[in-house]
């Protein structure tokens, strides 16, 4: 019953995305890319967290290896920097492929932490990975970062060159608008992947470590190849991410991935609704674009004061608004966004879709067990 | 051996601050189950009142404005906000605390734009030396408040009803609300103390050899997170050990950095957090942490 | 849904495909503009604007509000002036908050309404523009004293180079502060484009002087610096250089004095702010401390730099005073020439302005910058000229003015 209208949603929201780049300013091309790279980690995270709920907090970590990954595959070899001279797609692949690896390596640690632990174990990655971003200079070129190579397929490439005009329906498409449909095309790819992997019998069985690990086990289920399972996977999405990330900056430092990012990441995937491929998206979006836009449009809000004259002018006001626009979420919001708009359209009632196994309680209590217990029964009460 | 003296007592000075705040997230995580990720920002809160309001009240009151300020601020934020989070699970509620921190931290910098606000600490910048070693009064301070005040939460904690009612909310909070603990006032109590400790710590962070109030204050937080999950999550003493340990290894890294180029630059910087996982590694519980139940 | 996505994406793919493609280029659109002047982005009839990325709400947004302030002073000071090339000039100020990612986007919202980008500030920010930038042909100034932005020639550096600097201050620490071959200099710096130029610098000054370099790296949360000063004195050096900020020089300072170490500290240009005079370090840092800088400091009496004065105290009374005042209107007058310069060679497009800029072989700044500023050459520091102070109580915002500088190893520096 609910399948039809929810198919015409999802070809609007498709025919939107694509047309969008026709109609757009430089300034939403670019927020866009920035929103879609972001979108793919943020998906990647909520399998692991939401899904699997193991916490992390290195993801930006992870991003990293990715982007510097596909920066050192694509680039020609300089004297004073390596490069692999490599076409742009076995880059991409490559990125995600290393990324995995060194989240495989580090399972181990995950697999003998839980929670809270791990998320703060993981959290010293990310100053690890900074550190060695740092002082590996003839990879990364240190904190002057280096240039990142269009991307280009068979000769066509993401950039204002090659060809050097390309029109669709009258509007130029340029290098943003060439990335943009890039970005699109693997978001939506990484996203199905992610909606069929969390129904899959790998998903299940990730849930089941999540809601115990003692049952998990008792039911056979192989808890430390499960886990690091979860972690290859997470940290292959934000090997992509990373990837993109690159692309759409198109020069990289380590400056890019800093704490500040593995957290935004943390914070997309509880706006959105821990465990929805779908809320993750949407958290992405509600974190990377809103303070932007927030920024690019507060001069618009009455009562500012002037920069610098120590009123409150607009800056810091669109930083006021999104810290509120947190607290506002998590404090009236149940399941985050993604659980309001499941509640706004009332499709929870017309239950059925795998999309709706019961939502994650709480990836991030080592010696909160009782805590668990109340929410957890509050959610099946519901 | 003077010199390797001065480091290891540089960084047990500077461990000791480091565990005032670490013992705070230890104590709110205990209390209520919440990653305070709003800590740094309540540290930075702290020596804000105390460096506005010096002037005019004096040093000592400023500092009880500062202390009574960020333990306030503690209580409100967790009985307005965390205890009204729709879904109450610790991982939204550390994301709050973002939010919080976003709240704070934003305020804050804007009041104290590019200055560096003096504190006005009576011992300015005294140094005390015995023996050709030469510490800051600031800091040696600071040595005898901490264990003014974690002898008086190990007082709380081991003979004061309060301080049982805490443990037992902690340990099984349903069953401890079953036997007439109030959760509520538990977790008060918790945010509370978190607050005091975090404007102390604030206090002599940004005395000498520091020079004043400015917003990096609020970063020290990430410092004193290595030496929280050292210690183990749920341990004040944890906490404390592993504050020391973080400032002895951070000064002695330091101290030595020209015998340890070949780990790179700025290796001081990550050792703290290499040292967290290698403890984490051997002893998933931290050094002085409760072991958990449950072992797959 | 899972279903129904291959399926979409199969639409989709159609859809795109039926499109009307094309890839002949229509005849491009004369260049607009009116008179003899050629224009483009950014400049109409009537008006010139100019952006500025600035950070009003991250950790630079103090002294970043000041340079605004000074910005907007100094533009309406020309457009009451007649403006430049009959156009007002007119500023659309962005906040990137320290954010890279907020710079690219902002940057992008705002390239198709510039003709200039007025200032980019902080070195993470200005790194992820100043590719966007080049590529488009946008003259960027302000981006502080990085080497790393010599190499874009879009990019207005207002004074010496970072690691000029570095270089200066050991020349001036061998020549003028009575240090000798063989002694050892301690470079406390933040890692990054500021403090390892600075670093870079230094050493390559103390391998031409026969000095010893003992490097120590910090960041930006550190500002208890007790064990980086005790490790310094443990190596006995005799002098300290600086890339940090003011927080790490006053702690620097307070600890190597409490320790008995008399040695001259000098920081690099972001290193001093008069509101340390007022913490429990001011005794020390009135003995022994320099700072070595790219622009004249507030206290000069150069005519430039009343000016500026003058301009920013009637802008706004109660404001901050530093060296951010006089660097401000120094880049405004930069960028005032450029477009001045690319007016009248009848080209006020964005790539005019940089060819303009290229072109600038001689500028003066009424003392605001070293006289005789070099755009010409891409890659080279436009000056290897600086202003040595010495931290006063008596002059104003703290730095007294006691030279320009030009050492034997900062002319000797490389870039590359």
């Amino acid at each position: 019953m609910s399948e039809l209208p929810r198919r015409i949603a999802g070809l609007v929201l498709l025919l939107v995305a694509v047309a969008l780049p026709l109609v757009l300013e430089d300034f939403w091309l670019q927020l866009g890319l920035f929103v879609m790279a972001t979108m793919i980690g943020a998906v990647g995270l909520t399998l692991l967290v939401g899904v699997a709920g193991q916490l992390s907090l290195g993801h930006a970590a992870f991003a990293a290896i990715g982007a510097y990954v596909y920066v050192w595959a694509t680039s020609e070899s300089e004297p004073t920097l390596a490069g692999a001279g490599l076409p742009a797609v076995v880059g991409l692949v490559l990125a995600v492929a290393v990324a995995a690896l060194v989240g495989f390596v580090f399972s181990p640690v995950a697999s003998r932490l839980r929670g809270i632990y791990l998320g703060l174990a993981t959290l010293g990655l990310v100053f690890l990975v900074r550190h060695l971003l740092l002082n590996l200079d003839p990879w990364t070129g240190g904190f002057n970062g280096r240039s990142v190579e269009p991307f280009t397929l068979g000769g066509f490439s993401f950039s204002n060159r090659d060809p050097d005009y390309l029109a669709v329906a009258g509007v130029e498409l340029e290098g943003l608008h060439r990335l943009w449909y890039l970005f699109l095309v693997l978001t939506l790819l990484a996203c199905w992947l992610a909606a069929n992997l969390r129904s899959s019998r790998t998903g299940r069985a990730w849930a089941n470590l999540r809601d115990s690990e003692t049952a998990a086990a008792a039911m056979g289920i192989g808890v430390a190849r499960y886990k690091a399972a979860a972690f290859v996977v997470s940290s292959g999405y934000a090997g992509l991410a990373g990837a993109l990330l690159a692309l759409a900056y198109g020069r990289l430092a380590p400056d890019v991935f800093t704490l500040t990012v593995s957290v935004d990441f943390l914070v997309m995937i509880v706006i959105g609704g821990l465990g929805s491929v779908g809320g993750a998206m949407v958290g992405a979006l509600f974190v990377t674009a809103l303070p932007l836009v927030l920024t690019q449009y507060s001069d618009a809000l009455p009562f500012m004061a002037a920069p610098g004259s120590g009123g409150l002018d607009p800056a810091t006001t669109s930083r006021l608004l999104y810290g509120l626009a947190i607290i506002a979420v998590l404090v009236f919001l149940r399941g985050g966004l993604a659980g309001a708009s499941r509640r706004l359209t009332g499709r929870r009632a017309a239950s059925g879709a795998p999309d709706d196994t019961p939502r994650p309680t709480t990836p991030i209590a080592p010696g909160h067990e009782a805590g668990d217990r109340t929410s957890e029964s509050k959610e099946t009460a519901r | 051996m003077s010199y390797f003296l001065t480091q290891v007592l540089n960084g047990l000075s500077f461990g000791l601050v480091l565990s005032l705040i670490a013992a705070g997230f230890a104590i709110v995580f205990t209390s209520t189950g919440v990653l305070n990720f709003a800590h740094g920002s309540v540290v930075l809160l702290g020596a804000y009142l105390v460096a506005v309001t010096h002037p005019t009240i004096g040093f000592w009151a400023a500092v009880l404005v500062g202390v009574v300020g960020a333990a306030v601020v503690g209580v409100l934020v967790n009985a307005l906000l965390v205890r009204n989070l729709a879904d109450p699970n610790p991982g939204t509620a550390a994301i709050l605390m973002l939010g919080v921190d976003i709240l704070l931290l934003t305020e804050l910098t804007r009041r104290i734009g590019n200055r560096v606000l003096p504190l006005g600490a009576p011992w300015g910048a005294d140094v005390v030396r015995f023996g050709g070693i030469a510490l800051p009064a600031g800091r040696v301070l600071a040595a005898g408040v901490a264990v003014v005040v974690f002898a008086g939460l190990w007082f709380l904690f081991a003979r004061t009803r309060l301080g049982i009612g805490m443990r037992a909310a902690a340990a099984d909070g349903p069953t401890a609300s079953l036997m007439g603990i109030r959760l509520s006032r538990t977790g008060a109590t918790g945010w509370a103390l978190a607050g005091v400790l975090a404007a102390l710590a604030g206090v002599f962070l940004t005395s000498f050899p520091s020079p004043g109030v400015a917003p990096p204050v609020a970063l020290s937080a990430f410092l004193a997170i290595p030496a929280w999950v050292l210690g183990g999550f749920d341990s004040v003493p944890g906490a404390v050990l592993g504050g020391l340990v973080i400032g002895l290894v951070t000064a002695l890294t330091v101290g030595y950095e020209s015998e340890l180029h070949v780990l790179g630059g700025g290796f001081g910087e990550v050792v703290p957090y290499l040292v967290m996982i290698v403890v984490l590694l051997v002893r998933p519980q931290g050094l002085l942490g409760s072991k958990e139940a449950v072992r797959v | 849904m899972r279903k129904t996505r291959p399926a979409l994406v199969a639409a989709a793919a159609c859809v795109f495909a039926v499109t009307a493609c094309s890839t002949t280029e229509p005849e491009a659109a004369g260049g607009g503009g009116s008179g003899d002047v050629e224009t483009g982005n950014g400049v109409t009839d009537s008006a010139i604007t100019v952006g500025v990325l600035t950070d009003l709400s991250g950790p630079f947004a103090a002294g970043a509000a000041v340079q605004v302030t000074e910005f907007q002073a100094y533009w309406d000071q020309v457009n009451a002036d007649g403006g430049i090339c009959d156009r007002d000039v007119e500023m659309q100020v962005q906040d990137h908050a320290y954010d890279p990612q907020k710079a690219v986007s902002l940057y992008r919202s705002m390239s198709s309404d510039i003709v200039a980008l007025q200032q980019v500030l902080g070195g993470p920010t200005s790194a992820a523009v100043l590719p966007l930038a080049q590529q488009e042909s946008v003259y960027v100034g302000g981006v502080g004293w990085a080497s790393t932005a010599l190499q874009y020639e879009n990019n207005q550096l207002p004074g010496a180079s970072y690691s000029i600097q570095g270089a200066n201050a050991i020349d001036y620490l061998v020549d003028e502060l009575g240090l000798s071959e063989g002694d050892s200099v301690g470079v406390v710096y933040f890692v990054g484009d500021y403090g390892s130029d600075a670093l870079a610098g230094a050493e390559h000054a103390a391998a031409e002087r026969g000095l010893t370099i003992v490097p120590q790296e910090i960041t930006p949360a550190v500002t208890d610096l007790s064990a980086q000063a005790s490790a310094l004195v443990q190596e006995g050096v005799q002098a300290v250089v600086l890339g940090a900020a003011p927080a790490q020089l006053a702690s620097l300072v307070g600890v190597l004095s409490s320790q008995g170490a008399d040695v001259p500290v000098i920081g690099m240009n972001p290193t001093f702010n008069p509101a340390l005079l007022d913490t429990p370090a001011a005794e020390a840092l009135l003995a022994n401390t320099y700072s070595i800088t790219s622009v004249a400091p507030y206290a000069s009496d150069a005519p430039g730099v009343q000016e500026a004065n003058a301009l920013y105290t009637e802008a706004d009374p109660d404001g901050a005073l530093g060296w951010e005042v006089p660097l401000a209107y120094g880049q405004a007058q930069l960028l005032r020439t450029a477009l001045e310069d690319a007016c009248e060679a009848g080209d006020l497009t964005p790539e005019g302005v940089v060819a303009a800029l290229g072109n600038a072989s001689d500028v003066d700044t009424d003392g605001v910058f070293p006289d005789g500023l070099d755009y010409t050459q891409v890659g080279e520091s436009p000056t290897r000229t600086v202003f040595v102070s010495k931290v006063s109580d008596t002059a104003e915002a703290g730095l007294e003015l006691l030279d320009t500088y030009e050492g034997p190893s900062a002319q000797s520096y490389t870039f590359g």
